[in-house]
């Protein structure tokens, strides 16, 4: 087999140490078994036909479109989430012990949750620094006092998963605020239906399509209880978001209103909408506007994105929010590096997914450490997503790496440092071949697979594939020049 | 339905049916003054007039001129209800109602946005004036028979005639306010050629020409013009046509409503003054004071329907 054709060949990493895999190649060339079919039909293909995948996927997404907003883009911010044609195989045995320490990790997390604004109890215990908890930008001494039904808070979890040098998923970090990209998994997968029929009904790959039914099921689960036939809605800061695309996607496929902050009212502590026909009252309600936006009452007095009174409305059990207020304290960077023992702690069980270590750079000794070979890590902030702030030391300039030292040393608390984790890498049609047609070449992948809880945990089988288009980058963030791809979990 | 997107569906349609008027309004002044050497010092007045926008133009232009009352209606992004303008607030308005009209209407509508901005004087001037309007009387036309043909007759159908027949009225009213009023004021012209051409023309800038000529013949006068345009039941761009579709769409929303609680906006003392009156009655009476009246009432319903179905306060 044309091994490297098919975009084997990896790129010499810039730094030493464990070289990255290839998720359809055996480092010996050999096709791995889940992807031996789709490598033999894509190699089959003309070449010509090849290359002009991409092309015709770009072209489907216009015309449907799938778009998403850039922050800070004012000339028509409104772009294509570039798309990959080349399907990511997951077997069916990788995706059960995945599923299993996706379910693990998101109950522990949210268990967290349940307790740090109750007892706190795992604080008492000193699992956890208390200062670390409390400290995190995103603690909200809001959330205190106000219960779900079903003890569910975090309703929606994107666990980002990276595959290391051995073979094994780690988790890279956690997403239990208002994690976004689900759409684009079953836009994708609609695309690749149209692109390559025969080849999806060869392989029996598991379907997507029920993300809104399951998404929809575990929100109405949320409902006060009493309420057999709650009215769900989605609240969205509106057309200017990068996820607004999501948002409008989501409410049509379940069937819910869209909801803006104006559209919401709340009297004698139950919240409304707006309707043409007076008032209708909403039980719960999926938000995708962050915390400090919720309601001016409590949080940021200048928003008009949310609704004045929702947290009252919250705390007298009037209605439910998902994901809950203040969930953000279990994705905080820092956290993160407790999260074995947050596992361990709430649900007596080893974690089944490892993460990617990570280093605590408020502890001195940590800090002097990292500082002396600071070009080998990764430092993120921790009270950002999206990519936003990262420096990736080995790619970094010696001015970039002198700015990040000044501002770990000045606010050593705000960051975090990994050692660079070798990213598997995925044949992609991001190459040009000697004709000067697109052409396959390894680039870096991540996974972010969606986890629902509700009375019962449900999974999305597969989920997000970024891939980092431009040769050498890790950054997969849609936001910084990443794309995305299919991914393909086979049934048994 | 949520008020915010019932109020996007009704003020999109007022919007569209305000830049098709405006444009049908330019195009038919235009070849009016093709017709007759120009005997009066401002030929393109009435047509501010018409809208009753004297004060904004006099800030923006110093004379009225062909060129300056065009760039006014067409181009002007100064001027809120610049044909330019109302395209970017129907597109607005649509936007976050896509789900619930038929994807070939946002097609439609987004395609006459992205055109818009590349319109100047040169532009025009290029292509021709005649040319110019009559495509973009095409495109409101096929927007009208997008929404004709592809929607569901529901609520959201019902809020774009609402939106539509309250803003029709009250276009139709003004032109003939203005003509009756402003037009030839001797009145030794009444009834002389240059009279009958500026009925023609009030005739045509509400496509009612031809219908007219099916229904009275060939020979023009001021009541016939009054009575298709205000009192016919089914020419669709009289007053009545209008107020009657009107009631028939506020009808089906007040069925609807769970809870009356309160008075639904009604048209029913429009609807009696449109089906008793005669033209004939009305301009002995005084065909201004009428016009007058039913603008009052046409803005007393619209305040009415937004309080009642829209308002988000």
């Amino acid at each position: 087999m044309d091994a490297q054709r098919a975009g084997m060949s990896v790129p010499g990493l810039q730094a030493a140490g464990p070289q990255p895999i290839n998720e359809m190649f055996e480092a010996d060339g050999r096709a791995r078994p889940e992807c031996a079919r789709v490598i033999a039909y894509l190699l089959a293909m003309e070449s010509t036909r090849l290359a002009e995948l991409g092309e015709r996927a770009q072209r489907m997404f216009q015309t449907m479109g799938v778009t998403f907003n850039v922050y800070g883009d004012t000339e028509g911010g409104e772009r294509i989430f570039p798309f990959d044609p080349i399907p990511r195989m997951i077997s069916a045995e990788v995706w059960t012990g995945l599923e299993a320490g996706l379910i693990q990790r998101a109950q522990a997390l949210n268990a967290f949750v349940a307790d740090i604004y109750d007892q706190a109890q795992i604080v008492k215990d000193g699992v956890i620094p208390r200062d670390l908890v409390i400290g995190s930008p995103q603690f909200r001494h809001a959330a205190a006092g106000i219960k779900s039904p079903c003890g569910v808070y975090v309703t929606v979890a994107g666990i980002d998963l990276v595959r290391g040098a051995d073979g094994r998923f780690h988790v890279l970090e956690d997403n239990v605020r208002t994690p976004s990209g689900v759409s684009y998994v079953i836009e994708n997968r609609r695309i690749m239906t149209r692109l390559l029929p025969e080849l999806i009904r060869a392989l029996r790959v598991r379907s997507v399509e029920n993300y809104p039914a399951y998404l929809l099921a575990g929100l109405r689960e949320l409902a006060p209880r009493g309420i057999s036939n709650p009215t769900v809605a989605l609240l969205t800061p509106g057309l200017f978001n990068s996820a607004f695309f999501e948002h409008v996607f989501l409410s049509q496929q379940m069937g819910v209103e869209l909801v803006e902050g104006r559209d919401l009212v709340c009297v004698d502590h139950k919240l409304f909408m707006k309707t043409v026909y007076g008032l209708r009252q909403i039980d719960v309600l999926y938000r995708r506007i962050d915390d400090d936006f919720l309601d001016p009452v409590v949080f940021r007095p200048d928003s008009l994105l949310g609704v004045a009174g929702l947290t009252a409305v919250l705390r007298a059990g009037n209605a439910t929010l998902a994901n809950a207020i203040g969930t953000g304290v279990a994705d905080d960077k820092g956290v993160f590096a407790y999260t074995p023992a947050i596992i361990r702690y709430y649900l007596g069980e080893e974690p089944l997914l490892p993460i990617v270590e990570t280093f605590l750079l408020r502890d001195a000794e940590v800090r002097a450490m990292v500082l002396r070979d600071l070009d080998r890590y990764v430092v993120k902030p921790t009270g950002a997503s999206g990519g936003y702030g990262v420096v990736i030391g080995p790619s970094a300039t010696d001015e970039e790496l002198a700015q990040a030292r000044r501002r770990i040393e000045v606010s050593p608390a705000d960051f975090i440092a990994q050692p660079v984790f070798p990213l598997s890498v995925h044949p992609t049609l991001a190459g040009r071949g000697s004709d000067g047609k697109a052409a396959l070449v390894p680039r870096h992948v991540d996974l972010r697979p969606f986890v629902l809880l509700g009375e019962k945990p449900r999974v999305l089988a597969g989920g997000l594939t970024r891939v980092a288009l431009r040769e050498g980058s890790m950054i997969v963030n849609s936001s910084q020049g990443g794309g995305s791809k299919d991914t393909w979990v086979l049934e048994e | 339905m949520l008020r915010r997107i019932a109020g996007s569906l009704f003020w999109a349609a007022r919007y569209l049916e305000r830049a098709q008027w405006r444009a049908r309004l330019v195009d038919v002044n235009y070849h009016l003054l093709l017709e007759v050497p120009p005997r009066d010092a401002e030929p393109w007045e009435p047509l501010v007039r018409i809208t009753a926008e004297q004060e904004l133009f006099a800030t923006l232009h110093s004379q009225v001129t062909e060129a300056a009352v065009i760039d006014f209606f067409v181009f002007d992004k100064e001027n809120r209800s610049s044909i330019r303008n109302c395209i970017e607030a129907v597109r607005a308005n649509l936007s976050p109602v896509r789900h619930l009209i038929s994807s070939e209407l946002w097609i439609e509508v987004n395609r006459l946005y992205l055109e818009s901005p590349r319109w100047s004087a040169q532009t025009l001037a290029a292509s021709g004036v005649s040319a110019f309007f009559a495509d973009l009387q095409r495109h409101f036309y096929t927007i009208a028979g997008i929404i004709g043909n592809t929607m569901p007759r529901d609520l959201a159908y019902d809020l774009i005639e609402i939106g539509t027949m309250l803003e029709r009225p009250d276009n139709v009213s003004r032109l003939l306010d203005v003509k009756y009023h402003y037009l030839l004021p001797r009145l030794e012209d009444i009834g002389g050629p240059a009279d009958l051409r500026q009925w023609a023309a009030v005739l045509r800038s509400a496509s009612a020409f031809e219908a007219f000529r099916k229904v009275y013949g060939n020979a023009i006068r001021v009541n016939r013009v009054v009575e298709i345009l205000v009192f016919d039941p089914a020419f669709p761009r009289s007053m009545r046509f209008c107020i009657e579709r009107l009631a028939g769409a506020l009808a089906r929303l007040a069925a609807e409503e769970g809870d009356p609680s309160g008075e639904s906006p009604s048209c029913d003392e429009l609807l009696t003054l449109l089906r008793n009156g005669s033209a004939e009655k009305t301009i002995a009476s005084g065909l201004h004071e009428f016009l007058i009246g039913v603008e009052a009432m046409c803005a007393r319903l619209a305040a009415q329907v937004f309080d009642r179905y829209l308002s988000l306060g």
